[in-house]
């Protein structure tokens, strides 16, 4: 038999998934806080993630907001386990790089909150690469 | 009619096996298949075997409304199963796409344009006895005297 | 995430273990498996977007057959977000009947998880007398409602036939016989040494995986967590004074165990539900409006939750389903299927937290 009997492109499905009200909701939440361009949080999504994960991306969301309530407030406000472990945009190892920048600008002297900002550009530039 | 085809005939009518395959229903067809399986409408008693096997199967029961995840794959599926083969189309999604057959939904059906479907059983969802008698109904339709009929 | 390994291996979507077409890919080594994906697809209907736009007397039954081994909490959480929208009465014998008919859902739904799961272990005895006792609770789903799976019980304002004095009865008697067999199957699979051998220790869910997913139901609380029981939190639950079932381990056998344990559990709710059932009205009327809520609910796998937002015809201008399979699958694939150690494991514990992907994929 010729031609792929399983390996179907499943983007066409996976964006059916992404596209209904809460997965919008937050895909549009996280492009607004890390300032990507929705379109293409929506590519990076359908490319890296399974089809499950996807459509349990709202609960995971919400879940870590939740979470994200306990940790030390600098982190938090990064994002640090929303991002790597409720919804898995960067791996663990870029995350504690980019905390450990974030730490050294706040002790240069940065104020909190362009710290944060900054922290936030490099989550952005590690998915966008 | 020759001594092999009146044993084959013999045979065929005491042992059918059943794949079934779910292409987009809300689950309680499925499940009322899979009641056919309790002791209480005890299926093999009749020699019908349940099972997910499409290779040896010869009665096919589609569930569902056709849904676009499975285009090539249905197909490819029918064909497995070897001669002589049928389908049924269990409850009203193949048929007709019951409540699922609207504007903006995603499916397909009914899935008689994608496989030669032999029976219908509706019902939303079909009793197991329904299901049960179609199976039995059809199986002598199609498989007795098969090769003479072939040639 | 993508990458590339050694084997790869499919199974499904057409495998004689499930019931409903799925694809799990197992990324192994040797037979041991390391991460595991779901693809899902081959059952997506769209019926989300099929409902906007449609009266609510539509939306009804099409979120009824989201599911069709849970349509009953389908149809309650839905009508009871609508009642809680436009503030309708519900009688209080309406909201027994109610808890009754939900309760006997739940029951056949574990029975039926619970027969798939001997199924997949090849344990055939043990699945056939387990379905054959869910035939006993259809029977009485049947006798009240008056239909086997997609019954459309639950209305606004109450429920649509009253329980006849000679069906309670009967339920009472069968709700014996039916109690009998199900603490006799629990104690065939507690004891079992081969089922405990396919069982015990395979799939641990952690509680702090199954924190992170998100998981529901069953499977949560096979891992130590009670309190995700939202039964905990409905007005009419709460006077029935039930307390959920939890066990720690967090492997396959708890999670099967967690079932039988709750088919028991409910079957003390709806005696409790008969005792006090008090003579009156079925139907207290009242007709949806206009609002926007959101609102969850206990099905038999776990927390469903429903997004509704109506006009002031009682059109569903928006509504977005979470059903309890998404996170349950999701904690299964990513969590419970990584480190399995056999190949042979991965069905039973994917079916041991109940997969349903016609709730997932809608």
């Amino acid at each position: 038999m010729t031609g792929y009997l399983y390996e179907k492109d499943l983007s066409a499905m996976k964006y059916a998934i992404l596209t209904s009200t809460r997965h919008d909701r937050v895909v549009r939440s996280i492009a607004e806080e890390l300032n990507i361009p929705q379109i293409k949080l929506r590519k990076w999504m359908i490319d890296h993630f399974d089809m499950m994960l996807l459509e349990n991306l709202p609960a995971r969301y919400d879940q870590g907001r939740m979470a994200r309530e306990t940790n030390p407030p600098l982190e938090k406000k990064i994002g640090a386990a929303l991002y790597t472990r409720a919804v898995p945009l960067i791996s663990d190892g870029e995350m504690e790089r980019i905390k450990k920048e974030v730490y050294a600008l706040v002790k240069e002297g940065r104020p909190e909150n362009d710290a944060v900002l900054a922290g936030r550009e490099m989550i952005r530039d590690v998915i966008l690469q | 009619m020759s001594l092999l085809q009146s044993v084959k005939n013999l045979v065929r009518s005491h042992s059918i096996h059943v794949a079934y395959v779910d292409v987009g229903s809300c689950n309680g067809c499925d499940i009322e298949v899979l009641a056919c399986l309790s002791p209480r409408y005890d299926i093999e008693q009749y020699g019908i075997y349940v099972h997910n096997n499409p290779r040896e199967a010869d009665i096919l029961l589609v569930i569902g409304a056709y849904t676009p995840g499975w285009e090539e794959k249905l197909h490819t599926l029918w064909e497995k199963i070897p001669d002589p083969k049928a389908a049924i189309a269990i409850g009203n999604c193949p048929i007709s796409g019951c409540l699922f057959n609207r504007p903006h939904s995603l499916v397909d059906p009914p899935v008689s344009k994608h496989i030669p479907i032999a029976a219908e059983v509706p019902g939303c969802p079909p009793r197991p006895t329904e299901i049960l008698s179609a199976v039995l109904s059809l199986a002598p339709l199609v498989f007795k005297d098969y090769e003479v009929a072939k040639r | 995430m993508k990458r590339t390994v050694d084997v790869s291996i499919p199974i499904g979507p057409i495998h004689p273990c499930f019931k409903e077409p799925a694809r799990v890919k197992c990324e192994t080594k040797g037979e041991f498996v390391l991460s595991a994906e779901v693809e899902l697809g081959y059952m997506k209907k769209g019926i989300e977007r099929i409902m906007r736009g449609r009266p609510w007397q539509e939306v009804m039954f099409l979120a009824e057959r989201v599911c069709g081994i849970c349509s009953v909490i389908h149809n309650m959480v839905f009508i009871e977000a609508l009642e809680q929208m436009s503030a309708i009465f519900v009688p209080d014998r309406a909201a027994l009947l109610r808890v009754i008919v939900n309760e006997l859902d739940r029951m056949q739904s574990h029975i039926l998880a619970n027969f798939s799961y001997c199924y997949t272990i090849e344990h055939e005895t043990l699945a056939m007398y387990l379905l054959d006792v869910r035939e006993q609770v259809m029977d009485e789903l049947e006798r009240i409602t008056g239909a086997r799976v997609t019954c459309a019980y639950i209305v606004p304002g109450g429920v649509r036939f009253d329980l006849r004095h000679e069906d309670a009865l009967h339920l009472k008697a069968n709700l014996a016989a039916i109690e009998g067999e199900v603490v006799r199957y629990m104690h065939m699979f507690e004891s079992g040494p081969l089922i405990a051998l396919r069982s015990r220790g395979i799939g641990v869910l952690t509680r702090e995986a199954a924190l992170e997913a998100y998981a529901v139901g069953p499977t949560a609380r096979a891992s130590g967590m009670p309190e995700v029981d939202r039964r905990l939190r409905h007005p009419t639950y709460k006077t029935l004074g039930f307390s959920p079932v939890s066990r720690t381990e967090g492997d396959n056998y708890a999670r099967i165990m967690v079932r039988f344990q709750e088919v028991l559990e409910s079957i003390g709710i709806i005696r409790r539900c008969l005792d006090m059932l008090p003579e009156g009205p079925i139907r207290g009327g009242g007709i949806p409006g206009a609002g926007e809520i959101s609102y969850s609910g206990e099905a038999p796998r776990g927390e469903l939750s429903y997004f509704v937002k109506t006009d002031a015809a009682g059109r569903v201008l928006d509504i977005s389903i979470q059903t309890p399979s998404i996170m349950n699958i999701e904690a299964c694939c990513h969590y419970m299927l990584k480190g399995v150690t056999s190949l042979a494991d991965v069905p039973s514990t994917f079916v041991s937290a109940d997969p349903c992907i016609a709730c997932t994929e809608r």
